[in-house]
């Protein structure tokens, strides 16, 4: 997979914990549980980072996609997009594809094709 | 190799996550905001990311003990990782750590999981309603 792809899923993953530690009540959760939330800036900085490491025009989309959705960049289940539930054209399950992100058609999200052992 | 690179390795061998290196890194900014070793020995290391098929607890044990900063400064020796996938709430990973954390509450099962052999008796110490 391309580095710069690989670079927005991790930047994904660490704005779903910035998300989860800013959440009041998932935070409160969490502290309830004993867990000390104490280096968010730590993260962002980790965010800021990865960014600065992505070309403008992807961040820029994925950033854009990102207000809109609660994800921006979602794993293909079967043959739908698992945010808006529209099927993929068969050209997207094709070998060019399967080290890409892709883009659904329908709702504009970036869809990445998960390869699992066994 | 760190702890969270064993247990991440063992888990991609499983076919249960797509790609080691995402949740590795995930798992270290996890531990940035705080450690996970709350204490007694044992940690949680948890997360989210689009690298996992689906929720999965990895139960491991460190004999001797590894540190991981956990909270009381002393050595870990167990762990339970949960990894839950981006697309799911956060509900349903925290209910279940939730859950791990009290049954670590009670000396007794915390005494059996530090000794515990093989998968069947790890399954008991779950079930078991012993004090
Ligand atoms: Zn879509």
């Amino acid at each position: 997979m391309r580095e710069e792809f690989r670079l927005l899923i991790g930047l994904q993953d660490l704005d779903i914990m910035i998300k989860e530690v800013k959440d009041k009540a998932t935070s409160q959760e969490l502290k309830s549980m004993g867990f000390k939330l104490t280096g968010l800036e730590e993260l962002q900085e980790a965010r800021h980072e990865i960014a600065a490491r992505i070309p403008v025009a992807l961040l820029n989309r994925y950033e854009k996609l990102a207000k809109r959705y609660k994800l921006a960049i979602l794993p293909v289940s079967g043959d739908k997009c698992l945010g808006c539930f529209v099927k993929l054209p068969t050209s997207f399950f094709s070998s060019a594809y399967s080290h890409e992100l892709v883009t659904c058609e329908n709702c504009g999200r970036l869809l990445y094709i998960l390869r699992f052992n066994q | 190799m760190s702890a969270i690179q064993e247990m991440v390795r063992h888990l991609e061998k499983m076919g249960k996550i797509s790609d080691e290196q995402f949740i590795v890194e995930m798992l270290k900014n996890r531990e940035h905001l705080g450690s996970t070793g709350l204490g007694k020995g044992v940690a949680f290391p948890h997360g989210r990311s689009l690298a996992i098929k689906q929720l999965s607890v990895l139960f491991a044990r460190s004999s001797g003990g590894i540190d991981f900063e956990a909270l009381d400064g002393k050595p870990t020796k167990i762990f339970f990782l949960i990894l839950a996938p981006s697309e799911e709430g956060a509900d349903v990973y925290l209910a279940l750590l939730s859950e791990l954390i009290s049954l670590i509450q009670k000396p007794s099962k915390l005494d059996k999981l530090m000794q515990v052999k093989d998968y069947p008796s790890l399954i008991d110490i779950f079930g078991g309603n012993e004090d």
